[in-house]
């Protein structure tokens, strides 16, 4: 129903399910129903960075000693990196803050959402680094039509959700007249569009982020564009508290922790969202034999890049409790590793503010036996 | 710690293999300096591909999991034995 900026009805938000309960009054996080989401804003707050604190001088040189054929890979692959950022640094806030109803959760979709702001600032950061005109690139993300296919699938499950809500909004529950045709809005069937659109943001952040990091890790292996690399090294890092996020709402869901309903509607929808991993993983095997037409490079070529797909997909099916699609078991890319270790990044408390280093400085836990030694 | 209980820090993969904990920072990072192949990503408690299941005996959790665990579930980076412990990965 009509969304309220600051609902009047006193409630108890513990009792609240994740989504279509009622509107988030009190930003309070005092109290937690599933105080995850606050350990995410806690991790997510204690990872922020600047793209400027990268330092790409040698990235220019490199690019500029660059075979055609590389430069294709390097720019197509930031071009899709891009899209993917414009598509996450708006749609969790524009499709799921207008029906969440838990301060915690409300709080972590915009805390993931800033930080996916980050990293588009980041990829203007590159780009204006390796190109004089960063216009070129930015203009055929949508001119090009290899992305906006990408486009499409990535955008699919959110707008559908985001028209699905403004109708319920607007409309609520029943059959309705718009515009001479008619419109069925019912609950059941928006929370179910809300599970398949969230299990699509989870394939667009788990595996199709990855695949694009593994194009840009495999150019710093060969020791060239160690800048670009060291930005992305930061935003996998973001990304995989990202993942986790919506891990955990659709596994919350599934397994009766949240909205009882929502059970039922996981496993219905299990079938589909299988689906939905299956196409991704096609598009993103397409994609690579799009970015290796000129040419391949020294570490990655066309197969090596689907059999991590295949691979990414299957860890991923695994952390939503769904059985593996494909055969293989190994890492094909086991360099990835060392990109995506997260404990090497920032090392000194004292130079950057980690969350626990702060948090230790506080002893929030009073009674009245800490004055005992107080005179006044 | 006493020695007695360094002694006792045996961990047991698969009922197969078996290695003493040696104080290290995370059982990953004891199994890694055992030779006992297993995945990881970030080391943080967020990847949660280091994701095995405790057979045997407890753990202290020495940082945070933010990934989903049903139970018996631990992260090898998150944790260190209490105890003798088994593992199936």
């Amino acid at each position: 129903m009509a969304y309220s900026t600051f609902s009047k009805v006193k409630n108890d938000a513990l009792k609240e399910p994740m989504f279509f309960g009622q509107n988030v009054n009190v930003a309070r996080y005092d109290q937690q129903r599933h105080a995850i989401f606050e350990k995410l804003i806690e991790k997510q707050l204690s990872f922020f960075w600047r793209p400027e604190e990268v330092d790409l001088s040698t990235d220019r040189k490199d690019f500029m000693a660059m075979a055609e054929h590389e430069r294709h890979i390097f720019l197509s692959n930031l071009k899709y990196q891009t899209l993917l950022d414009s598509v996450q640094g708006r749609s969790p806030n524009v499709a799921f803050l207008p029906v969440v109803s838990l301060p915690e959760l409300e709080t972590w979709l915009e805390t993931w959402s800033f930080s996916e702001t980050i990293h588009s600032r980041s990829y203007t950061h590159i780009i204006r680094n390796v190109v004089d005109n960063p216009g070129t690139v930015f203009d055929d993300i949508v001119d090009n039509e290899e992305i906006v296919k990408r486009a499409d699938s990535v955008t699919r499950y959110y707008d559908l959700f985001i028209e699905m809500c403004s109708q319920y909004s607007l409309l609520g529950e029943g059959v309705h007249q718009v515009n001479g045709e008619e419109v069925v809005v019912s609950l059941s069937a928006l929370k179910r569009q809300l599970y398949l659109t969230l299990a699509s943001v989870n394939v667009l952040e788990a595996v199709r982020f990855y695949v694009s990091f593994a194009c840009s890790f495999a150019f710093a292996e060969r020791a060239i564009m160690e800048g670009n690399a060291k930005v992305i090294k930061l935003i996998a890092r973001d990304e995989a508290l990202h993942l986790a996020g919506t891990q955990h709402m659709l596994n919350l869901m599934a397994n009766g922790q949240d909205d009882p309903e929502m059970v039922a509607i996981a496993a219905s929808c299990k079938d589909e969202v299988i689906e939905i991993f299956r196409e991704a993983a096609e598009q993103e095997r397409e994609w690579a034999k799009y970015l290796v037409k000129v040419g391949s490079m020294i570490g990655l070529n066309a197969e090596i890049l689907s059999d991590y797909v295949d691979y990414i997909t299957n860890v991923r099916l695994r952390g939503l409790g769904l059985e593996e699609i494909f055969d293989i078991r190994s890492n094909p890319l086991p360099w990835m590793n060392a990109w995506l270790v997260s404990d090497n990044v920032q090392v000194a408390p004292q130079e950057a503010e980690i969350s626990s280093y702060l948090v230790g400085a506080i002893d929030s836990n009073m009674d009245d036996a800490d004055f005992d030694d107080f005179d006044l | 710690m006493p020695v007695t209980q360094l002694m006792s820090s045996t961990v047991t993969i698969n009922d197969v293999q078996s290695f003493a904990y040696d104080e290290e920072f995370s059982l990953l990072d004891s199994m890694e300096g055992h030779q006992i192949p297993v995945t990881y990503n970030c080391r943080g408690g967020y990847c949660g591909l280091c994701k095995v299941k405790l057979t045997s005996g407890k753990v202290n959790w020495v940082q945070d999991s933010l990934v989903c665990l049903e139970d018996g579930e631990i992260l090898v980076c998150c944790c260190v034995p209490d105890g003798p412990i088994g593992l199936a990965i």
